[in-house]
């Protein structure tokens, strides 16, 4: 994983899974289909991406895909701040 | 004009008013006149398949305006739909397709083009079910279901006729109208915000499940489409009234499904200054019983469901089983004009809907709510007389939950308990216990979980580990204790 993947994979692990931190949890496992991010789940996770990477919250729409894995959110914040670069 | 009926009634529509709006969906705007095309289109296609018509298509109830013609098509081809959730699992789902003995699992994308997969014939699944006739019950809605299989409700075309007219006339609704579709299309609210909406030639403004939790998107939608009609959960009201928003345009406001907090209520009456506001008390089997229109200046602590609906009787029975008179607090058993006939699962109806205890001639439902009268005859939810909990609005049984983690082949036991929380009325908070030797993690209990419960009842936190679950003194798991570890951790 890169260190961004890590990043978020560390908040995920804080916030959502109790400080659980098993290999179970690949860059692919769906967070949304088995329950572990719900639909206020994402809005938190939004709110958080916005924070930490400075993206600004009305360019980041609110499709669950994008914040279905930790892959996912990685690439899109890796996507996300390049366009503003 | 019923559902049976209701592509006649939608090209009446179409004819005199072609270019109105009936659905709204993101950016998608479908008119009466694309609808009733769709959706003949659609009932042609369904009729030349030449299927069977006693066996009933399953179509996953996706939130689309195609999905929506799709149902209307297939009762005009004279065909019952089963339409459960689309996020239940595939095996979940399978299980149902074959105990209604469905011939297809049909969906439809946004231009139109069907997908159809067969269902395998399985006698054994069916076996116990009623056969399903589309003449009668042409739509099959399911329980919420916290386990894997929820229970199939027939809901009768004349039952669901009685209900749109006594809503259309008791909320003042006419074609001018735009009305909010919050709940997922599976469940019965859609009734009202989605089938009476096209019944009247109104506006139903469809709300995608993805969007649901987004506060700024649905207050957009009540701006932008001027919606009239407001029907949900005090979730659905706690966003919309976020960060002082006021929708002056809307009329009417419905809160149901669980109980309305009081500072809430306060919000919601300044964020609607031009509404009046009900709260409305049902459930799937008999679709809703009682109302209480509130008053939001002056509600106290808690809101009474109120009154039964006209038709409605409701009896509080102790736990004797004898009638309660007057004041009192038993479990409620209400009959409705709106109700099912039962359970399409013969031998789930035992007990559930019975006979009038008072000698009646109506069948009632046992709701397994615990419900008190008062003095002046208003009533007031206590409770449930069992395990269940309601989760975003959807009820949930905690022990069934428990069951499905138990199955784990790596699970020495497993406990549920259902902890408050402000967002979400309950959370579910699992304690599990691995066997040991095995490397089981919450990630992998969950990944079973999903394929066997839809995504409300999968617990919001799983803790496993290795020793034993604290006891009570006689044995039994102390889910008292695991509730009090748990909020203690997280004081929210």
């Amino acid at each position: 994983m890169t260190s961004l993947a890590e990043e978020i994979r560390g908040y995920v692990v804080a916030e959502f899974l109790d400080g659980e931190d098993t290999a179970d949890l690949t860059a692919d496992f769906d967070l949304i289909t088995n329950g572990v991010v719900d639909s206020l789940g994402v809005v938190r996770i939004v709110s958080h991406l916005s924070r930490t990477y400075s993206i600004p919250v009305d360019d980041i729409p609110l499709v669950p895909d994008n914040f279905r894995s930790i892959g996912a959110m990685s690439a899109f914040v890796e996507d996300a701040t390049k366009a503003a670069a | 004009m019923s559902l049976l009926r209701l592509l006649d009634v939608l090209a009446g529509h179409a004819r005199r008013r072609p270019d109105q709006v009936a659905l709204v969906r993101g950016e998608q705007l479908v008119t009466y006149r694309q609808l009733a095309g769709l959706a003949e289109d659609l009932a042609g296609a369904l009729a030349g398949l030449g299927l069977d018509r006693r066996q009933p298509l399953c179509v996953p109830a996706h939130k689309t305006p195609a999905t929506i013609a799709l149902l209307i098509g297939a009762f005009q081809a004279g065909y019952a739909v089963l339409a459960p959730s689309p996020e239940l699992g595939a095996s979940a789902r399978a299980a149902l397709a074959a105990q209604a003995r469905c011939s297809l699992v049909l969906t439809v994308d946004d231009h139109g083009v069907l997908d159809t997969s067969p269902v395998v014939a399985d006698e054994r699944a069916a076996r116990g079910f009623d056969p399903v006739d589309p003449a009668t019950a042409p739509l099959l809605l399911t329980t919420s279901g916290s386990t894997g299989t929820p229970k199939i409700v027939p809901i009768p075309d004349d039952a669901f006729e009685r209900f749109a007219d006594w809503a259309a006339d008791r909320f003042g609704l006419t074609e001018r109208d735009t009305l909010l579709s919050y709940a997922p299309l599976n469940f019965d609210l859609s009734l009202l915000d989605v089938w009476t909406a096209l019944r009247l030639g109104a506006r139903s403004v469809l709300v995608a499940q993805e969007s649901s939790a987004d506060a700024r998107h649905l207050q957009e939608l009540v701006t932008r489409h001027e919606v009239t009609f407001v029907q949900g959960v005090p979730m659905l009201h706690r966003l919309l009234t976020q960060d002082g928003a006021v929708h002056p345009g809307v009329r009417t406001v419905i809160s149901t499904g669980d109980a309305l907090p009081p500072t809430l209520l306060k919000q919601i009456g300044t964020a609607f200054p031009g509404a009046g506001f009900h709260n409305v008390f049902g459930c799937t089997e008999t679709n809703d019983s009682f109302l209480h229109d509130i008053d939001p200046a002056r509600a106290g602590e808690e809101t009474p469901i109120g009154r039964p609906l006209p038709g409605v009787r409701a009896l509080l029975l102790d736990d004797e089983g004898r009638i309660l008179d007057g004041p009192g607090t038993g479990e409620l058993l209400v009959t409705t004009p709106f109700q099912t006939r039962g359970y399409l699962e013969r031998s789930r109806n035992e007990g559930v809907f019975v006979a009038a205890p008072d000698g009646g001639d109506e069948v009632f439902y046992r709701t397994g709510d615990l419900v008190s009268r008062d003095a002046d005859g208003l009533y007031r939810l206590r409770g449930r007389t069992d395990f269940q909990v309601k989760v975003r609005g959807v009820r949930t049984n905690v022990q069934e939950v428990e069951n499905v983690l138990a199955a784990h082949p790596d699970v020495a036991e497993a406990a549920v308990v259902a902890i408050p929380d402000a967002e979400a009325g309950y959370r579910l908070h699992a304690q599990v216990t691995r066997r040991p030797g095995t490397s089981l993690t919450s990630l992998r209990l969950r990944t079973h979980s999903a394929e066997r419960l839809p995504r409300h009842a999968i617990p919001s936190s799983v803790l496993v580990g290795d020793v034993p679950l604290p006891r009570t003194s006689t044995g039994k798991p102390d889910r008292n204790l695991i509730k009090a570890a748990r909020q203690k951790g997280n004081p929210s």
